[in-house]
């Protein structure tokens, strides 16, 4: 199989196929500590906040950008009209834990999708994670980490070569 | 040189000063919007005291500079306005509104209808007309948060129960002054301009709450260069146009676009890209644009001082009272024993001092009731003055202000601190002790 055969198969592969499922995925409860969430992000480019682990009901993500609005001191952010969003995730400012940082507008897509339709909504909104969810409850993810993992994956399986 | 030479001269120029002076006040911690009306208070009075010539800054207003290019200036200044209420609305937390308690709640309303009040019947008895001076009540509603979140920061009494109910106070807050001026600029009888209001607001923010969604999903499939942005936008200039031809007030409909869009993850996406057009080049011209509007010559007649100082005691004493006494009331949900105490009194007045300070919403809707007609072009000058005035007052008294009321908390942390800071050094002596005497 060649690399064109490899890739239209990869575009086409279901979401829940390649669903790495809830227990190799970053989560925390809302109620954590910022340390626990920094610590995971220190290997990790997200963490899921849930309300706790036993419901998984989807409470926002922490990104790896947001880490520089929770180290910045509340100074150097702006005050604009609105909500001072920004501000209130500052560590200084005194967000303590996980669910005072969080991102509560989560980009979701359907399991059921494909992979072709993640990448182009995530080419849209610029993210490189969306959550997969059923009802509130978080049941998974694709990220760009999983998808590149997913495509070499694919290309070691079918003997595909990349042609110059 | 032609005109539209120096029309993109003003603009230029204009935005530079802006971020200057945005960052020369934000230096000394004020909101840096008053950097951007300083600047343009500068540039405008050039023209008014015949520096320079008007058609080489058409940025100025009054009826002897109108010209084309000064037009097409207040028609980027007046997208300024719709972006930034835009971006305001976009940027609000919906959750935080619905959490609002009945502290905030009421403490909110009359924080907004005290000083209304106070000012519609102050400005009548000083000779303004009713509309005029209802018009002018208006200005002071809307609390600017962002200095007193800053303050309440730096006090380390943000989490305290009076920042948390200021907080959550805000956003109804913003949403009521801006709604009001409708009633400023909107023309017909009192029971058409409602029924027309009511109309709006199931339009944009009943129908369009349940149709934004299925609107975005349709835009994400239109698989073109910023499309969604373009359709957001889109829909934000009909909503603005309808509120624009129902009650002159077209931010009403820029608010109401933000505000729906803004519970969809997809919407907040929106925000850094709609942020780049409103806050690099849209709204530091709108505040320039509002700046040199203040002719300040206007300080030739007592009655712009008068009038300054009016709605400065108001803006202050106003929400003072009125927030205040909203949250005394409530006893802050502690039942009737604590509505006598001095508990309840002490918090109520820091509630009260917190929302002193105002900016934003005080300009925009400054700006809409003179172009809806509610503040005449002869008044404009002197109302200009007297905002930018009490805008200047309020951001000023008010760091001070909640630094003395907060004293007693401020004192209980630093004792706080230096009892754990002793605990410690005790703590250390006695392990180099106890290391000693092993040794």
């Amino acid at each position: 199989m060649d690399i064109e055969h490899a890739l239209e198969k990869f575009h086409s592969l279901k979401l829940v196929d390649i669903n790495p499922g809830i227990s190799s995925m970053p989560v925390v409860s809302e109620n954590s500590d910022m340390m626990s969430v920094l610590k995971t992000l220190r290997t990790r480019h997200h963490v899921w906040v849930v309300k706790d682990r036993d419901s998984m009901e989807l409470v926002g993500v922490i990104k790896y950008m947001d880490v520089i609005d929770v180290l910045l001191p509340p100074e150097a952010h702006r005050f604009r009209l609105g909500m001072t969003s920004r501000t209130m995730k500052s560590l200084l400012g005194g967000a303590a834990k996980a669910g005072d940082v969080a991102e509560k507008q989560v980009l979701t897509i359907d399991e059921n999708k494909t992979v072709l339709d993640a990448l182009i909504k995530m080419r849209k909104y610029k993210t490189q994670v969306l959550a997969m969810v059923d009802g509130n409850r978080l049941v998974g993810e694709v990220s760009i980490r999983i998808l590149i993992g997913e495509l070499l994956r694919l290309i070691k399986v079918s003997g595909a070569q990349w042609k110059q | 040189m032609e005109a539209v030479t120096w029309l993109l001269f003003a603009i230029g120029i204009s935005l530079i000063l802006a971020k200057i002076g945005d960052a020369i006040i934000e230096h000394y911690e004020l909101p840096g919007v008053l950097g951007e009306l300083i600047m343009g208070m500068i540039l405008g009075n050039l023209v008014y005291f015949g520096i320079v010539a008007p058609q080489y800054l058409p940025i100025v207003s009054g009826e002897q500079y109108v010209n084309t290019m000064t037009n097409i200036a207040d028609t980027l200044a007046k997208l300024g306005i719709i972006f930034l209420l835009f971006l305001g609305a976009l940027d609000t937390d919906i959750d935080q509104l619905k959490k609002t308690g009945v502290t905030a709640t009421v403490s909110t309303v009359l924080g907004v209808f005290v000083p209304l009040i106070m000012a519609w019947y102050a400005l009548m008895a000083m000779g303004y007309p009713s509309r005029e001076a209802f018009a002018g009540g208006v200005l002071l509603t809307a609390t600017s948060i962002g200095l007193t979140v800053r303050v309440m920061m730096d006090l380390g009494v943000l989490k305290s129960e009076v920042g948390a109910a200021s907080l959550s106070a805000s956003v109804m807050d913003d949403f009521l002054g801006i709604a009001l001026v409708i009633f400023a600029v909107g023309s017909g009888g009192l029971f058409g301009l409602t029924l027309k209001i009511i109309a709006f607001f199931v339009i944009t923010g009943v129908i369009w709450w349940f149709l934004v969604d299925y609107y975005i999903k349709f835009a994400e499939k239109l698989h073109v260069e910023k499309g969604i942005l373009g359709m957001a936008l889109g829909m934000m200039f009909l909503f603005a146009a309808l509120a624009e031809g129902w009650f002159a007030a077209a931010i009403e409909g820029a608010f109401m676009m933000g505000l729906t869009l803004s519970k969809l993850p997809e919407g907040k996406r929106l925000m850094e890209d709609a942020r780049a057009i409103g806050y690099g080049l849209l709204v530091p011209f709108f505040f320039v644009h509002t700046g040199a509007m203040l002719n300040l010559t206007v300080f030739e007649h007592k009655n712009a001082l008068i009038l300054a100082t009016v709605m400065s005691l108001i803006a202050v004493i106003g929400k003072i009272l009125g927030r205040g006494f909203g949250a005394w009331i409530t006893a802050w949900g502690r039942g009737r024993d604590f509505l006598m105490t001095r508990e309840n009194a002490w918090m109520s007045l820091q509630m009260g001092i917190g929302s002193v300070p105002r900016t934003e919403v005080a300009l925009v809707d400054l700006m809409v009731a003179i172009q809806g007609g509610a503040i005449p072009p002869s008044d404009a000058p002197e109302f200009i003055a007297a905002t930018l005035i009490f805008i200047t007052v309020s951001v000023l008294i008010t760091p001070p202000l909640l630094k003395w009321a907060f004293k007693a908390e401020i004192e209980e942390a630093k004792a706080a601190k230096a009892a754990q800071k002793a605990e410690r050094i005790k703590e250390t002596k006695e392990r180099i002790k106890e290391i000693k005497g092993n040794q």
